[in-house]
């Protein structure tokens, strides 16, 4: 707790504040006499495109008291099942998880035992949902919040769905795979700001103390100087693939093996190295208007993905950053950002978020805090709720996963890729309707090959 | 005596207050009721003079609301209070008082005062804002959702009429989504040809489109050589039209008329696409195909509602115009395309070197005041050849009654502006050399030139070497679609094309 820079007095005098002015929004809304300036948009939300202003989550240490709050998931594999065991670590007694959903009843049922085995929670067989519609059953169920976990492809639909129904949210990164997903999101985060929901989004660095304290030091005590550039990086070995199994259909395999397959992960640029590319567009405080880059598929077994990724992303300054991404095993690499100032040098390398000078010097180190980032995420997430704290990330997140997508689409095509041209994009990925079944998507699915594909509208 | 009263003054300060304070209040609430007394409908209506106004607003979603309030002329027609309510206020009463005293409303064109162009000036988007500050309800539809997002990421640029122009006035011709029914309603009982046009030698021709029950004239346009731009001393020239250079310009033929909406709609029918194929990796699993592939939908009404048939077919891209070009040479057999800047100018001159291809200077039409269409002495024959804004109504017109020039060719000048096959460049002319057959404009550029004044154009850019161009990423500014249309254009309603065929060995062409 001491080196955590978050006071609890601190924060609740900062909450009340930002719930006052919550509170004025609100009552200019449901006015129509009132003068209520350029609230159009929708007020509320963390992230305001117009300002590009970017607050803090609350940061406690535990959640504060309230009243029970009951989730649902939505996805039961790796990233679900993790998700809902920090979720009910952040929120201890006072929060539960009651549904279950997934297309796969087995996933279902794994998740089902081990929350009753580690967590000593029971969720009723009526309350586990099977199928490419469990997510509408679990959002019906009574639930106060979902969790988003299902491969991406299908988040942006979950992420409607639940707003509509005025659940609050955490969805998993990546949010989207495709232009067309990534409006989907950003329309439903206006209607969430609008309707007071909190959403936050497993871009897990943006709750981790060490990182808001590098941050800090950068952007509000000015220790590096203007940003010139920066490198980001998720340089690491192979996730993992299925092979087939005869008792699968082409669609069971294809989403049990869904990190090789771009329509369904985005490829890893979006799927993984978003979270880096999450941090540049937070630190620099914009996001870049153009890339060029490239890839290749040098030993990935399955799908039709790339396994690395070079793009060089553009600022609307002029200003350069690199990014790098690989999934290959057995190759040297590391998972980190470093941002170039006129002063000094931040970096997150062997995740030790600090300031050092030209000659690796330290200047700063940031304070660290004892709560895992995997679960502040949901501690906050919870406070914000209880607190009625206007928080909302998905629009953030909707940028730095769009500009993933830019570094995809130029690398696949070896064309310069402008953020406009992504934003006003009619790509989307994969096939119309999903059903359990044979597709003959696998056999029509090719690993693009840069050079060789008209990213233009044909003259 | 002065200080006495101060004294008196002083003593009953309280009541001084008092009695200032009710003073206040009653003018206060006074004019407030004032205000609120000159601001009903029934108000607006006794000097705002305007045909179907009360009507058309009675029809509109405004009045009609589904929670049973009426939103009233100033709640759209004035900013909110605090933000130049009363200012606004007293110009809008004070220029209705005025045209209800000095003007007869009959004379009004209330037509062109509700388009867009015109009702921002007295539809204020903060008035929008200031009731509808939730523009994502949940219950917000799918493309309402992308309008909306593309509206919240260019707020600066747009207004919320831009989309929703009829909601204060019901309109009952306006559309506001995909109109998949567009130009349907052919004539089917007409007899459609079935081969297009043999010409063998250079004369006028009426081609006709196989397949389609359209046909149009075509003029022989001899060749030769002729002044490119205008003389430094031409008045109201601007500085693009010159240096001044001598070109050659070989026989083609071109249309007599604007591509009319007839042609462009067997075109449209013949080709239209339900779907689109436009983006970056959909085209991955798309193979090249040679059947061309048209427009697709519009979204809202092409045509402004002014009606289709001979009137020159609008709105569409330049992409759209090449498609259709390439279009009606393979289906005819001949080589038609849109003419170059050159050719155009050519064919507009025809062979006369003044501002037009009639008698007078721009300043004999220019002042078209009350003296002006008293006595000026050649607005007649400016009228019979010319289609601009002072005698447009300040819309497309039927070719019909239009008096041709030299060549035979109707509305060179105005009507709506015509597309050309040259890349814009201001000082294309300075690179030019004297002699040069056939130019073709600079070899690359951003726009393309348009020539030709239109309905819109004032007296000066109706003149024969008047040059403008295109600005694709104005007139697609307010398309609401996600992606923007490739073939409609949304901003711009004032450009056409006209195509020539050249003159080959398909066309006699020893």
């Amino acid at each position: 707790m001491s080196k955590n820079n978050f006071s609890r007095r601190k924060f609740l005098a900062s909450a009340a504040a930002v719930g006052a002015v919550g509170a004025m929004g609100a009552g200019t809304l449901s006015s129509c006499s009132t003068g209520g300036g350029s609230a159009a948009a929708g007020g509320g939300g963390i992230y305001d495109w117009a300002k590009r202003e970017y607050p803090f989550p609350p940061m406690l240490d535990a959640v504060p008291d309230g009243k029970v709050l009951k989730a649902g998931i939505i996805g039961c594999g790796g990233r679900g099942s993790g998700a809902a065991v920090n979720f009910l670590e952040a929120g201890g007694a006072s929060v539960a998880v009651t549904a279950l959903g997934d297309v796969f009843q087995d996933r279902v049922d794994s998740l089902q035992a081990k929350l009753k085995k580690n967590n000593d929670t029971e969720i009723a067989d009526e309350n586990c949902f099977v199928g490419f519609d469990a997510f509408e059953k679990v959002i019906a169920s009574g639930v106060d919040i979902v969790i988003l976990a299902t491969p991406p492809k299908f988040r942006p639909e979950h992420f409607e769905a639940a707003v509509k129904a005025r659940k609050h949210c955490f969805m998993e990164k990546p949010i989207a795979v495709d232009p067309v997903g990534i409006r989907q999101v950003l329309a439903a985060a206006k209607m969430a700001d609008a309707a007071g929901l909190k959403v936050v989004t497993g871009t897990q660095r943006r709750h981790e103390a060490s990182y808001i304290n590098l941050f800090k030091e950068c952007n509000d005590n000015n220790a590096i100087g203007k940003i010139t550039g920066a490198n980001v990086y998720w340089n690491g070995g192979k996730l993992w693939h299925r092979d087939s199994n005869p008792d699968w259909s082409e669609m069971e395999w294809m989403i049990r093996d869904w990190v090789n397959w771009t329509w369904l992960s985005g490829d890893h640029i979006v799927e993984q190295h978003v979270h880096n590319l999450d941090v540049a567009n937070w630190y620099i405080g914009k996001a870049p208007v153009k890339a060029l880059g490239f890839g290749s598929r040098q030993r990935r077994v399955t799908g039709d993905q790339f396994d690395n990724f070079s793009i060089d992303y553009v600022y609307d300054d002029g200003m350069h950053i690199h990014s790098t991404c690989r999934q290959i095993n057995s190759c040297d690499g590391g998972v980190y950002e470093i941002f170039h100032g006129t002063k000094a040098i931040a970096t997150t390398a062997g995740h030790k978020p600090q300031i050092v000078d030209a000659a690796g010097n330290q200047i700063y180190q940031a304070p660290k805090s004892d709560v895992s980032p995997y679960v502040q995420e949901h501690i906050d997430l919870i406070t914000c709720i209880r607190q009625n704290i206007p928080f909302n990330e998905a629009a953030a997140t909707a940028e730095s996963v769009m500009i993933a997508i830019m570094g995809r689409v130029s690398a696949y095509t070896g064309k310069e890729v402008t953020y406009e041209e992504m934003m006003n994009s009619d790509m989307k990925l994969g096939p119309e309707t999903f059903i359990m079944g044979d597709l003959g998507y696998m056999a029509k699915a090719e690993v693009p090959v840069p050079g060789t594909l008209d990213r233009k509208p044909k003259k | 005596m002065l200080k006495r009263f101060g004294n008196y003054l002083r003593k009953k300060l309280l009541l001084v207050i008092l009695i200032g304070f009710v003073i206040g209040i009653t003018a206060t609430v006074f004019s407030h009721k004032a205000i609120e007394a000159t601001s009903t409908p029934e108000s607006c209506e006794m000097c705002h003079v305007h045909p179907h106004v009360t009507e058309s607003w009675k029809l509109s979603v405004h009045y009609d609301t589904r929670v049973g309030i009426h939103i009233g002329c100033v709640e759209c027609h004035l900013p909110p209070k605090g933000q130049g309510f009363l200012k606004e206020k007293i110009k809008a009463s004070s220029k209705d008082l005025y045209g209800y005293i000095f003007k007869d409303s009959a004379d009004f064109n209330w037509e062109a005062k509700s388009t867009l162009e015109h009702a921002q000036h007295f539809v204020f988007k903060e008035s929008c804002i200031n009731c509808h500050q939730n523009l994502f309800p949940l219950t917000l539809t799918k493309d309402g959702q992308d309008a909306h997002l593309y509206y919240s990421q260019n707020e600066e640029e747009l207004r919320c009429i831009n989309c929703h122009l009829n909601v204060g006035h019901y309109d009952p011709n306006a559309m506001h989504a995909k109109n998949v029914d567009f130009g349907g309603s052919g004539d089917e009982s007409k007899e459609k040809y079935t081969e297009a046009a043999t010409v063998n030698s250079h004369d006028n021709y009426i081609e006709t489109i196989p397949g389609t029950t359209i046909a149009f004239n075509m003029k022989a346009i001899p060749g030769g050589s002729f002044k490119l731009g205008s003389p430094e001393g031409e008045q109201m020239r601007k500085a693009d039209e010159g240096p001044q250079k001598t070109v050659n310009v070989s026989s083609f033929f071109m249309a007599e008329i604007e591509v009319s909406w007839d042609e462009y709609l067997a075109f449209y029918s013949a080709t239209a696409a339900e779907g689109r194929s436009t983006d970056t990796e959909g085209t991955r699993t798309e193979a090249d195909v040679d059947a061309i592939s048209g427009p697709t939908p519009p979204y809202g009404q092409p045509d402004q509602n002014w009606g289709l048939g001979t009137r020159p077919a609008i709105t569409m891209s330049y992409r759209s115009v090449e498609t259709y070009v390439k279009w009606l040479s393979q289906v005819t057999g001949k080589t038609y395309r849109l003419p170059t800047e050159a050719e155009w100018e050519y064919a507009a001159r025809g062979g006369t070197e003044t501002p037009f291809f009639f008698e007078g200077n721009p300043k004999d039409f220019g002042e078209q005041g009350f003296f002006g269409k008293l006595f000026g002495k050649g607005s007649d024959s400016v009228n019979s050849y010319v289609v601009y804004d002072k005698n447009s109504g300040l819309r497309t017109a039927e070719p019909e009654g239009i008096e041709a020039n030299p060549f035979g060719l109707k509305n060179m000048l105005g009507n709506v502006a015509e597309y050309t096959a040259d890349w814009y460049a201001e000082d294309a002319y300075a690179t030019l050399q004297d002699g040069t057959t056939d130019p073709k404009g600079p070899a690359s550029g951003e726009e393309h030139v348009i020539r030709g004044g239109s309905f819109k154009s004032e007296i000066g850019e109706v003149r024969s070497a008047a040059r403008a161009h295109t600005e694709s990423k104005a007139w697609m500014k307010t398309d609401p679609q996600m992606p923007k249309s490739i073939w409609w254009l949304s901003d711009c309603n004032f450009v056409s094309f006209r195509v020539v065929c050249e003159f080959d060995e398909k066309t006699g062409k020893n």
